[in-house]
């Protein structure tokens, strides 16, 4: 049985050095588990992986919450989760109480305006990884292979959202539902 | 304000029930948060959104750890956070239960891959919103930054880390020079 600690300080680590988002996280969850700790295999880690996009939540904590049921059960899942959200935490409060207290000095407001550009670039580079991979299934090398009904769900979805007031989860569960009806008429 | 803690974790918590990344996330957030209960403008939630980009660990985590915090305090934080990982925790529980069924099911493939499209037009929304942001700031200065960003993430592999602290010394020496410069003028 592996240590619940040695669990928890693990992904304490990942929880700390994880900055921009679940695409960054991956390679450095598999490091820490399949290099460092030799807790899986690199096989077990890429079903982790696809298990990761199926599931509701963040990559980071499902694949916490994964890694330590797996290791040491449920003890196990709860280290892993809280080693990995607890340095989140602490600098995003200290963050939220800096600004508060600061904004109104210029070199703040200015590091909130360039760091608010660092996030429209951040924001739109997942963006056109995930857009590319719905709708270029097999990617650019065979761009004959565009998926015609996640082109046009997506600019529908689009339309709707920035139409309506409808919520973004019901657009989502709607173009799943879309997706498994029209795989039934096929 | 147990109310106001309840809607906190009642809503962080259904949000990550459906949502599965962090990023699908930050469009529901925006719709709960900023457009259904009011608590905070559009431009406050951008602010946020460029604060929890600039933490490390999941942005779920950080961006609701700063709306908790700011609409109550740290009971505030806390109960919106709770909200954030209890779903993805049991859900992961679950799911290691029934490991095979899920990961070899053609229906929640399909699915789960439907459900991109409209992941990629929230996406795409919360992307306008914040460059809206930046056309706002008026000056070419950010638009070469955001530009920079996308360069920096899309071309380098290092850590966003490096450029939110590149981002926070640009800011900086902006405001320094700038100062200087006026100061002249005057």
């Amino acid at each position: 049985m592996i240590s619940v600690w040695s669990i928890f300080l693990s992904f304490l680590k990942i929880g700390l050095f994880a900055f921009g988002g679940a695409y960054a996280v991956i390679p450095l969850i598999e490091e820490q588990t399949v290099q460092n700790m030799g807790w899986m295999t690199f096989a077990e880690f890429s079903d982790l992986v696809a298990i990761d996009e199926l599931t509701p939540g963040p990559i980071i904590i499902n694949s916490a919450t994964f890694i330590g049921t797996k290791l040491a059960g449920v003890p196990g899942a709860i280290a892993a989760t809280l080693g990995c959200i607890i340095p989140g935490c602490i600098i995003s409060l200290l963050l939220i109480y800096l600004y508060d207290k600061y904004k109104d000095i210029p070199v703040i407001t200015e590091a909130i305006r360039v760091l608010k550009c660092m996030s429209v670039a951040l924001i739109f580079s997942v963006l056109l990884k995930m857009f590319i991979s719905a709708v270029l299934p097999n990617g650019f090398a065979a761009l004959g292979d565009i998926d015609i009904l996640a082109l046009v769900m997506t600019v529908a979805s689009f339309v709707v959202l920035k139409k309506t007031e409808t919520n973004p989860l019901i657009v989502m569960l709607v173009c799943g539902a879309i997706s498994l009806a029209i795989s039934f008429l096929k | 304000m147990l109310r106001e803690m309840w809607l906190l974790f009642f809503n962080t918590f259904t949000i990550s029930m459906t949502a599965n990344s962090g990023y699908a996330m930050l469009g529901v957030i925006k719709n709960r948060f900023v457009d259904k209960y009011k608590w905070f403008t559009a431009e406050e939630m951008q602010d946020y959104i460029a604060l929890a980009q600039s933490c490390p660990g999941p942005i779920a985590v950080s961006s609701t750890m700063i709306i908790g915090y700011r609409k109550l305090g740290i009971a505030g934080a806390l109960s919106a956070v709770f909200g954030v990982i209890l779903p993805p925790f049991f859900m992961m529980i679950l799911v290691t239960l029934f490991y095979e069924f899920i990961s070899t099911n053609r229906f929640v493939r399909i699915f789960i891959t439907g459900m991109q499209a409209g992941v990629c037009a929230m996406l795409m929304d919360v992307v306008l919103g914040l460059f809206e942001g930046v056309v706002k700031m008026n000056q070419v200065f950010y638009y070469i930054m955001v530009v920079l960003c996308f360069l920096y993430v899309r071309l380098t592999k290092l850590s966003i880390f490096y450029l939110a602290l590149i981002c926070i010394a640009i800011a900086v020496i902006k405001t320094l020079f700038v100062k200087k410069k006026t100061e002249g003028v005057a």
